[in-house]
């Protein structure tokens, strides 16, 4: 590790992902034909577009829970290949939040934030679950860490989740549809806990269909179409001034 | 600390509660009735109902009385109480026994220490408290009229004081130093009987009888085939061809012919499969079959398990960075193993009772002692005596087995959906 070669990194700061032409088929369905884009530190993206358009395989394959089948994807100057060193380091540095939260249901809400540090960092037990006390008190649930995750509401389990993805110290964050999954009433506290990490600094690529977080707090958005990339620009420009037919269509219907 | 386990399921139950109120209100709870109430709206609601009431009653009252008169008063059980030794190690040298309580004190004293560093408190009702003192009565009672030897009471006395020194050493020793001694007796638990038996012109094998045999012969079973079936369950799901071929070959195999079948080829085949120049003892080679046997169940029980384990719960273990092995070992097969406990103790007890096909196969076990003890002229024709009290011990073993599961599913259902 301490051999790595420092120019890779100083190449790479500013562009935590690269992806080119990034393609991939589930059997004779094209999931993606041919993503290029590059995401850098920092950056906030939305990702939109209707369902099975692709943007959900698409950031499943940034940190490998689906192998792309074509083109190249760099995270943070490390190529994503079939090594599953490579594949283990790019996730450490990945944190994801899914839809349906995927707590582990048999561990307590401060042993789901502190299993991936002991385990794959190493931590000693003290230092991460500080740490992990100081991440629910940042998503507004310390009060809960001795819960299991069933006795908590979907918000509440959300917000473990994003504690869990940050426990790890990410670079990235990716959330596919975290919010689809909540009772309308719980969607603001864990859109507050992701604009409060947008704010600082984290590099950030979110699904979802919340307009609002994503005139607030996005740098970009993309929209994703029948596994192309057809559309992006600022939020305001994407917003009051989209270019593409399939763009119109798609805001016409969820504006509506 | 308190922890409110479940709070959420009363607060639904509530809001169904508040949803249903009239059907609630018209259905008061069965606490709320006096005995005298119980029984009529139980018992005797329709004259139809009274008719089946009386005539179950009825049944039920003469067949606990047959029952109870014949076992405490036609029944003569000298035979059992004659021959309890035999039943319990059979032909196992009397001047040797200290060995088998060695094994037991160690056993009883690990129990202890394990109860008392896990430092869980006790809460039981004042119904469970009776449930356990009538049960402990009944258990004194039996051992008062078995037993007359003042040495075997002061042994059986000296466990007692043995599990309450665990117990206390384990309390006050409590913590990362203690968990590891308990684990590592737990470790060689096994291999330490084995070796007491044995060590110093002991006692070998073909004298390992009775009740000591099933209970020797189905800790090995279940022992080791729980870890080799967790094992072959996850070869069966392995994503290379070979592994899962030689897993899926095995488990089919063995399940496609009965456990009998394997002892015999355990007894008459296995010999001639060994390399040359090994030889295992009969009785070593029947319960390498007993394991094999047991495996392949526990694989299919385990596969079953990990079936009911969602997949959002693979992606979030490699998202947040666990390698595979890690994944398995603290993600996956905690929630897998824990949805089958109730099948995995259905098929331990099961094979603990199959230990009695020993019998057939020519070793002394508790079933064959049974026999052996009714078919001596003193006693004759008593073996319903003596097969009943087989019988007895076994449905103590496999019902303690049975209540054991409960409270662990309880204790690992703890929190979970």
């Amino acid at each position: 590790m301490a051999t790595e070669p420092i120019e890779q990194s100083t190449t790479a700061t500013d562009e935590m992902i690269v992806a080119e032409g990034v393609k991939k088929w589930f059997g004779s369905f094209k999931a993606l034909d041919g993503i290029t884009t590059t995401i850098k530190r920092g950056e906030v993206v939305v990702v939109l577009g209707p369902s099975g358009s692709g943007k959900s395989t698409f950031i499943r394959c940034i940190n490998r829970l689906e192998r792309h089948d074509e083109g190249r994807i760099v995270v943070d100057g490390i190529e994503m290949t079939d090594d599953l060193r490579n594949i283990e380091r790019i996730r450490s540095e990945i944190g994801m939040v899914f839809q349906s939260f995927n707590l582990f249901p048999h561990l307590r809400v401060i042993d789901n934030v502190t299993l991936a540090p002991r385990n794959v960092r190493r931590w000693p037990k003290a230092k991460s679950e500080e740490k992990a006390v100081q991440l629910l008190e940042r998503v507004g649930i310390p009060e809960q860490a001795e819960k299991y995750p069933a006795q908590l509401s979907g918000g509440q389990q959300q917000r473990v989740a994003i504690a869990r993805a940050l426990a790890m110290e990410p670079d990235i964050m990716l959330f596919d549809e975290p919010t689809s999954a909540l009772d309308p009433e719980m969607i603001k506290e864990v859109l507050d806990a992701m604009k409060e990490l947008a704010r600082s600094g984290m590099t950030m690529i979110v699904i979802t269909h919340e307009i609002g977080f994503a005139k607030e707090v996005a740098d970009r958005v993309l929209f994703f179409d029948s596994g192309l990339l057809v559309e992006e620009n600022t939020p305001d420009a994407f917003f009051s001034d989209p270019q593409h037919d399939r763009t119109k269509l798609f805001l016409s219907q969820i504006l509506a | 600390m308190k922890r409110d386990w479940g709070a959420r399921e009363d607060v639904a139950l509530e809001a169904v509660a508040a949803k249903e109120e009239l059907a609630v209100t018209e259905a008061p709870s069965a606490r709320d009735l006096t005995p005298a109430q119980w029984v009529k709206e139980n018992l005797f609601s329709t004259p139809f109902n009274s008719v089946l009431s009386v005539v179950a009653g009825l049944l039920a009252g003469w067949l606990l009385y047959a029952v109870l008169r014949w076992a405490f008063g036609t029944a003569d059980w000298t035979v059992v109480k004659t021959n309890f030794r035999l039943y319990m190690i059979g032909r196992f040298p009397i001047e040797e026994a200290w060995r088998i309580w060695m094994g037991l004190y160690y056993v009883v004293l690990l129990v202890g220490l394990t109860w008392g560093q896990a430092g869980r408190r006790l809460t039981w009702d004042a119904m469970h408290i009776v449930r356990r003192s009538v049960l402990a009565i009944l258990g004194v009672l039996l051992l008062l009229y078995l037993v007359d030897s003042p040495l075997v009471w002061s042994l059986m006395g000296g466990l007692v004081a043995a599990y309450l020194a665990g117990v206390g050493v384990g309390r006050i020793g409590r913590g990362r130093t203690m968990r590891r001694i308990v684990w590592a007796g737990w470790l060689l638990a096994f291999p330490f009987v084995i070796v007491v038996l044995q060590i110093a012109d002991g006692v070998g094998p073909l004298r390992w009888n009775g009740f000591l045999l099933n209970v020797l012969a189905g800790v090995v079973g279940i022992v080791l085939s729980f870890p080799i079936g967790i094992v072959l369950a996850l070869g069966r799901r392995s994503s290379l061809p070979a592994v899962r071929t030689v897993c899926v070959a095995l488990i089919e195999v063995v399940r496609g012919a009965p456990l009998f079948a394997w002892l015999l080829f355990g007894v008459f085949l296995l010999p001639f499969l060994l390399p040359p120049g090994v030889q295992l003892p009969q009785i070593i080679r029947v319960m390498i079959m007993f394991t094999v046997f047991s495996s392949a169940y526990v694989a299919e029980i385990v596969r079953g398990g990990l079936q009911g384990v969602h997949f959002g719960q693979y992606e979030a273990a490699r998202a947040v960075g666990l390698s595979t092995t890690r994944m398995m070992a603290l993600v996956i097969l905690p929630q897998a193993l824990r949805n089958t406990i109730p099948a995995m103790i259905s098929h331990f007890i099961s094979l603990f009772k199959d230990t009695s096909l020993l019998a057939v196969i020519g070793f002394i076990d508790m079933l064959r002692a049974a026999r052996i003890a009714s078919a001596s002229v003193k006693f004759i024709g008593s073996s319903r005596q003596t097969l009943l009290f087989a019988a007895l011990i076994f449905w103590i073993v496999a019902f303690s087995m049975s209540r054991w599961s409960q409270r662990l599913e309880r204790r690992l259902g703890v929190g979970e959906r």
